[in-house]
């Protein structure tokens, strides 16, 4: 099921956010679980047994790891057990169909192989469910005893499908505590809406003309429609993963848990570093929390620092898809940040605020090329179409698109930094008294409501583009 | 007694572990798509069809009833009964993504529902294989058949992965 469908708007979620908030607190966790199972179920009826088997063996490794406190060796062969376990399954999934292809293309064979499709969402539960082992393992949150506790970790509806992913030590005090209250529900109401706007309003139609523009053969592209492009596909990647985000963390709320931010205005940032410290925050955090600092962080000599970097961005690529493309922008990001980090950030650092956004500006964009492409070589004749080696500068199409789509633009450049917000705000501050400005709010939030809601049932079935990692 | 939940705990992880594995395999048998191309695929669905009452479609004819983009999916094989009073028809897609098995299974849907109104209180026949419509989701691969045959089709398609 999707956030951003009918049945999840007008069926599923009062249904579910009026049992929630009738039954007794005990009940609560049991509620969110069932309904999280059955969210999970509407779309992914076969995989349901799969996050079922996941969220039993990783319970019963988090008792196991837990009973070897005292035994650091047995405690570490457990915990190996737990985290290769989880890998294993994602790898299968994910990988084995990209390993045989591969080898398939590589040698000359020709090895048969049965497809399966990716289940929804199991990059992001395999990372919250190695979270669990490893926090336990460190000590940094005890084994959880409950069950029902642990399964709502995993499985929770709104985190389920893509994040964020909430480190166990995070989320372990309020599985068991955690207060509903009207404040808070509101104000997931009103996150919820912002990103339910930022995917049907902004990203959606920033997909179609990605659509339109990648359809064309990269060679024949002006210029100006190369760029056209990867602007259209970085709006539409931010406002579709940050909508999705921000309605994640908002229905988190409405059910009282408070979960971090998961996008800081990324593309406000002045350098790539920067840049990934404000986009996907909570796989960042991850792969700092789970890969990078257990390498040895930067403690060390600078070639293994830079190895260590180099690992986690290799990971962060292949996490995001079994295919080459994805490996050449995690090592292009790597690359980037190593350079920034040992060679030319001091310069950067010193130069004009503005040259600092363009430099970031068509850093990110160049990756966006591989990370979009279907292969290498494409990736490679659309950068040479963005520096002139297409059709020339400018051509009818591009001109056509700009054309017609300079207030999607406008709109996403102004929701791309805090202006949209601060536009609200200024809206909601015209009123003095608290009233006022609570109608204020509740006007504004609700017209951006329906019209997500005219947008989501004029427009074609659109899911969300990080349900494929 | 401790000693004794500790060892549950570690043997019910492996027999999980185990399970998991027998799932895994269960799925690659009966849910798995298949590596081989579509002309392959839809060479030996199309070889199995009834080619008195069924006839290749069209791009045209795909959009126009299902609403779906031919030029959108790796590889579309629709075959339909040219008779008014005929619900009969095969539809084969190869998916290029993931996301794409979705949206045809919710055009399958449409498709069904607009079906059964169509021919609902005057045609029971129809109404029966409408009711009696099959769909498989194997890997990539999306089958369809509304047809008197629709199990043996099915069988075909299964067998052509």
């Amino acid at each position: 099921m999707l956030f951003c469908s009918i049945t999840f708007l007008f069926l599923f979620l009062p249904v579910v956010l009026a049992v929630y908030y009738l039954v007794p607190d005990k009940a609560k966790n049991m509620v969110l679980l069932i309904s999280s199972l059955l969210f999970y179920a509407w779309g992914e009826p076969v995989y349901v047994v799969l996050l079922v088997f996941s969220v039993l063996f990783n319970y019963f490794c988090g008792q196991d790891i837990r009973s070897h406190r005292d035994d650091a060796h047995r405690a570490k062969l457990s915990v190996i057990f737990a985290v290769a376990g989880n890998i294993a399954v994602l790898g299968f999934f994910k990988y084995y169909g990209f390993l045989l292809e591969t080898v398939n293309a590589v040698l000359p064979v020709h090895i048969p192989y049965r497809e399966l499709a990716l289940p929804v969402g199991l990059s992001f539960f395999t990372f919250r469910a190695v979270s669990y082992v490893l926090d336990v393992y460190w000590g940094k949150a005890p084994a959880q005893k409950s069950l029902t506790c642990f399964a709502l970790y995993l499985c929770m509806f709104p985190q389920i499908t893509a994040g964020p992913i909430v480190p166990y030590a995070e989320m372990a005090g309020q599985l068991k505590n955690r207060q509903v209250t009207v404040g808070k529900t509101g104000s997931g109401a009103v996150l919820f809406i912002t990103g339910l706007a930022k995917k049907t309003v902004i990203a959606n139609a920033a997909g179609a003309v990605f659509g339109e523009i990648s359809a064309m053969p990269a060679g024949n592209m002006s210029v100006l429609t190369a760029w056209l492009g990867v602007f259209s596909y970085a709006f539409q990647i931010y406002f579709d993963f940050s909508g999705y985000s921000d309605m994640a963390i908002g229905l988190s709320r409405m059910f009282g848990f408070d979960v971090r931010r998961n996008f800081d205005y990324p593309y406000l940032a002045k350098s790539m570093t920067e840049f990934w410290r404000r986009w996907h925050i909570s796989l960042g955090l991850w792969f700092r929390e789970y890969v990078y600092i257990p390498l040895g962080g930067n403690r060390c000599t600078v070639s293994r620092n830079i190895f260590n970097l180099m690992a986690v961005w290799l990971l962060t690529g292949m996490w995001h898809g079994a295919a080459w493309n994805f490996i050449a922008w995690g090592v292009y990001c790597g690359v980037i940040l190593v350079m920034e980090k040992y060679i030319w950030g001091a310069f950067v650092d010193e130069l004009p605020k503005v040259v600092r956004h363009i430099y970031t500006g068509v850093i990110v964009l160049v990756g966006w090329v591989f990370f979009f492409s279907p292969s290498l070589g494409y990736a490679f004749r659309y950068l040479l179409a963005m520096i002139g080696a297409g059709a020339g500068i400018a051509d009818a199409d591009g001109a056509f698109l700009l054309y017609t789509h300079w207030l999607l633009y406008l709109l996403a450049v102004l929701g791309s930094s805090s202006a949209g917000i601060r536009a609200i705000r200024w809206c909601i501050g015209v009123f003095r008294s608290k009233g006022g400005k609570a109608a204020a709010g509740a006007v504004i939030y609700t017209v951006m409501f329906l019209i997500s809601v005219a947008f989501l049932v004029t427009d074609s079935f659109q899911p969300f583009l990080y349900f494929r990692f | 007694m401790r000693r004794e939940r500790v060892s549950a705990a570690r043997i019910m992880k492996y027999v999980v572990l185990l399970l998991t594995v027998v799932y895994i395999v269960l799925l690659m048998l009966y849910a798995s798509g298949s590596s081989r191309s579509f002309e392959e695929v839809g060479a030996e669905v199309a070889a199995a069809l009834d080619a008195e009452v069924l006839s290749e479609q069209d791009a045209a004819r795909l959009k126009r009833n299902f609403g779906l983009n031919a030029a959108d999916f790796d590889g579309v094989m629709y075959y339909a009964s040219e008779s008014n009073v005929s619900a009969e028809e095969v539809l084969l897609i190869k998916v290029s993504r993931d996301s794409q098995v979705r949206q045809v299974t919710s055009a399958l849907e449409r498709r069904l529902a607009s079906r059964e109104n169509d021919f609902e209180g005057y045609a029971p026949e129809q109404e029966r294989i409408l009711k009696d419509a099959v769909q498989s989701v194997r890997g990539s691969y999306v089958f369809f058949a509304v047809s008197p045959d629709a199990g043996e089709y099915l069988s075909a398609f299964n067998r052509s992965l």
